[in-house]
């Protein structure tokens, strides 16, 4: 990411393990920036449109995304974000998830999601899958936030 | 789902057992009927010999009688003119009359009342004998006017009376006996005709119970062979719906398979992710304790020592091994789900190409192993789906090297024969063989047969199974103990696909 510390990472994750889990692993490809986790939809959208610290009103993100939540899936959350008018609709989503169904992973990309990846149950793939995503981050770009 | 209850005609039974009833009591009333008509005729032959008896009782009456009043006239006839022949006459007619009298006492002889009667008549006959032989020898003996004076004198007219109320009182009798036995005989024909009646109206309601019944039982059976002609005709689309809702149902397993199996991933994940952090925090620690060691020795307590050098290294590869293994589990039931939702893309096979080619693949593991592989005879085309035909030889050949028996080299034979539009593939070994016991057991998810001595969590042949009833097959094996196993598959020539889901 061209601009450190600006970028946020905005993590929805119901799983606290798996949240913790991946925030370490991050960490250990060299990213330094800040985190913040969610754990169910409806905070999560709260904090992404209408926080004056969210990225709506203050600069990029990148968004991490888990399909299961306990209050809506995350495709839903995903139709918000890259709705047409959407602030956010921008912003880089990475799904997360454990579900590796063809029909959902068609479904996440119609409605714009940047990258799926399915959480591998094997943990060493999955720490090296999450360090490898540590390592993409690194390098990709992301847009500002419209105004 | 309609269900179509055939009533069968199986309560035949109280049928059969009201007909029987029916007909038992039909011949039962017939040979009442009989038994009452040979009685009847019997006590008639009676009634007549009684009839008989009585006129012969009141003949022989009229004839003793009449052969006392016939000893009057000769007698008479003697005393006035004293002619020879009405002597010999009267003497003739005396010497009849005893026999006749004793007739009368013959035939009497069973009745008491007409006993005495006859004794009393005896006695008066007697008496007038005496007085007529008495005239008869004074006319005899030329005392002709003594013998008239005696039979002025006597009083014969009153006896003769006498003689006569009595054989009329005789008569009498005897009518009087055969009014008791003609109105015996008139109720023995009343009870008759009752049995008669009875019988016949037995006969009657049996007749109609029969005919109910049977008339009743053809009901049931023509009701039954409508409801079966019904079902028949509706049998199709039953089976069409029994079809779609096991394969609903089929579909939920699926998914639940499915859910199940990714939701209980996402907590392993966790415990093998942080059981991994545990692990490299040993190494630290481990570095730690070594430079405590050299340079303050006095604070490294043995307890320490022990936790992270034993305790904590072997408490973190049991969680790491129990966890691969249920994560091996969980990834067999996710595999099955997913064959179940595999698309089936059936295609003409060589099964015998398909058999070198898994052969080709695992040679090593067939060489390491010491064993043989080989394609006996010519295998029936077949059309079926190629990926599961693969996963199941490959699964049951590869289970055939692995449990060999111990210091024979293995012979693993793939056959496969035709039969009414299905071929049946057998893949035969000279291994160890499977306990019959465990015959069924081992095509369960996680079970396994015999010495746990080869590494597998009991998955092969469920999905070997799972594979065979996905083609529209079945498996099952022959085998004994330590005499190798052959596992036979049932599979359909052509395998057309019904139910295609994505």
């Amino acid at each position: 990411m061209s601009e450190h510390q600006t970028v946020g990472i905005v993590m929805i994750e119901d799983d606290e393990g798996h949240a913790r889990l991946i925030e370490k692993n991050i960490r250990r490809a060299g990213i330094s920036n800040a985190i913040r986790h969610f754990t169910d939809g409806g905070t999560a959208l709260d904090f992404l449109f209408n926080a004056p610290d969210g990225p709506a009103l203050n600069g990029p993100a990148l968004i991490l995304l888990d399909l299961n939540l306990p209050d809506m899936s995350g495709t839903d959350i995903l139709v918000r974000i890259k709705a047409e008018g959407s602030p956010l609709r921008r912003t880089p989503v990475v799904v997360l998830t454990t579900t590796d169904d063809k029909i959902e992973i068609q479904r996440c990309y119609d409605l714009g999601c940047n990258v799926y990846i399915t959480k591998p149950v094997n943990y060493e793939s999955f720490a090296t899958a999450i360090r490898q995503l540590g390592l993409f981050l690194s390098v990709i770009q992301v847009p500002e936030v419209e105004g | 789902m309609p269900q179509t209850r055939i009533k069968l005609v199986a309560n035949n039974r109280p049928i059969g057992r009201v007909l029987l009833a029916c007909m038992v009591l039909g011949f039962a009333s017939l040979i009442a009927a009989g038994v009452a008509a040979a009685w009847l005729t019997d006590r008639n032959q009676d009634h007549v010999r009684w009839v008989n008896h009585t006129y012969e009782v009141e003949l022989a009456i009229a004839n003793a009688s009449i052969a006392i009043e016939q000893g009057e006239t000769p007698r008479r006839g003697y005393l006035i003119t004293r002619a020879p022949v009405y002597l010999d006459t009267y003497l003739t007619n005396r010497a009849r009359q005893p026999a006749t009298l004793a007739r009368v006492g013959r035939l009497t002889a069973d009745n008491p009342r007409q006993r005495a009667n006859y004794a009393k008549l005896v006695a008066l006959v007697a008496d007038l004998q005496r007085q007529r032989d008495r005239t008869v020898t004074l006319v005899r003996e030329g005392r002709g006017r003594e013998a008239i004076a005696v039979f002025f004198a006597e009083t014969d007219a009153k006896r003769m009376m006498a003689i006569r109320r009595l054989a009329t009182q005789m008569a009498d009798e005897e009518r009087r006996l055969l009014k008791i036995r003609d109105a015996d005989q008139a109720s023995s024909v009343r009870a008759f005709y009752l049995v008669l009646g009875i019988a016949g109206l037995i006969l009657l309601i049996v007749a109609i119970l029969s005919v109910t019944t049977v008339m009743r039982y053809t009901r049931d059976l023509t009701r039954s062979r409508d409801s079966l002609n019904t079902l028949n005709e509706t049998l199709e689309e039953q089976v069409a719906e029994r079809t779609a809702d096991l394969s609903l149902a089929n579909d939920e397993i699926q998914r639940f398979a499915y859910i199940v199996s990714h939701d209980l991933r996402s907590p392993l994940v966790n415990v093998m992710g942080f059981t991994a952090e545990l692990a490299a925090t040993v190494t630290p620690l481990e570095e730690l304790l070594e430079r405590a060691e050299t340079t303050a020795p006095e604070i490294v307590t043995e307890e320490a020592r022990l936790a992270v050098r034993e305790d904590l290294p072997e408490a973190v590869g049991f969680i790491r091994t129990s966890t691969q293994k249920m994560d091996r589990l969980i990834n067999a039931i996710l595999k099955l789900s997913r064959e179940g939702r595999r698309v089936i893309a059936p295609e003409p096979l060589d099964i015998a190409e398909i058999v070198r080619n898994i052969c080709g693949s695992m040679q090593h593991i067939i060489d390491d192993r010491g064993a043989s592989v080989s394609v006996e005879g010519t295998i029936p085309a077949l059309t079926s789906d190629r990926l599961a035909i693969e996963q199941i030889l490959s699964n049951l050949i590869e289970n055939a090297t692995k449990y060999l028996k111990p210091g024979r080299p293995g012979v693993i034979t793939v056959s496969g024969h035709e039969e009414r539009g299905r071929v049946l593939l057998s893949v035969a070994d000279n291994g160890r063989g499977i306990d019959t016991r465990d015959h069924a057991r081992v095509f369960d998810l996680f079970r396994r047969s015999g010495a746990q001595d080869q590494p597998g969590e009991g998955i092969g042949l469920a999905h070997v199974r799972a594979l065979a009833y996905r083609l529209g097959g079945t498996i099952d094996l022959t085998s004994e103990l330590g005499e190798g196993a052959t596992f036979r598959l049932n599979l359909p020539k052509t395998l057309t696909v019904q139910d295609q889901k994505a």
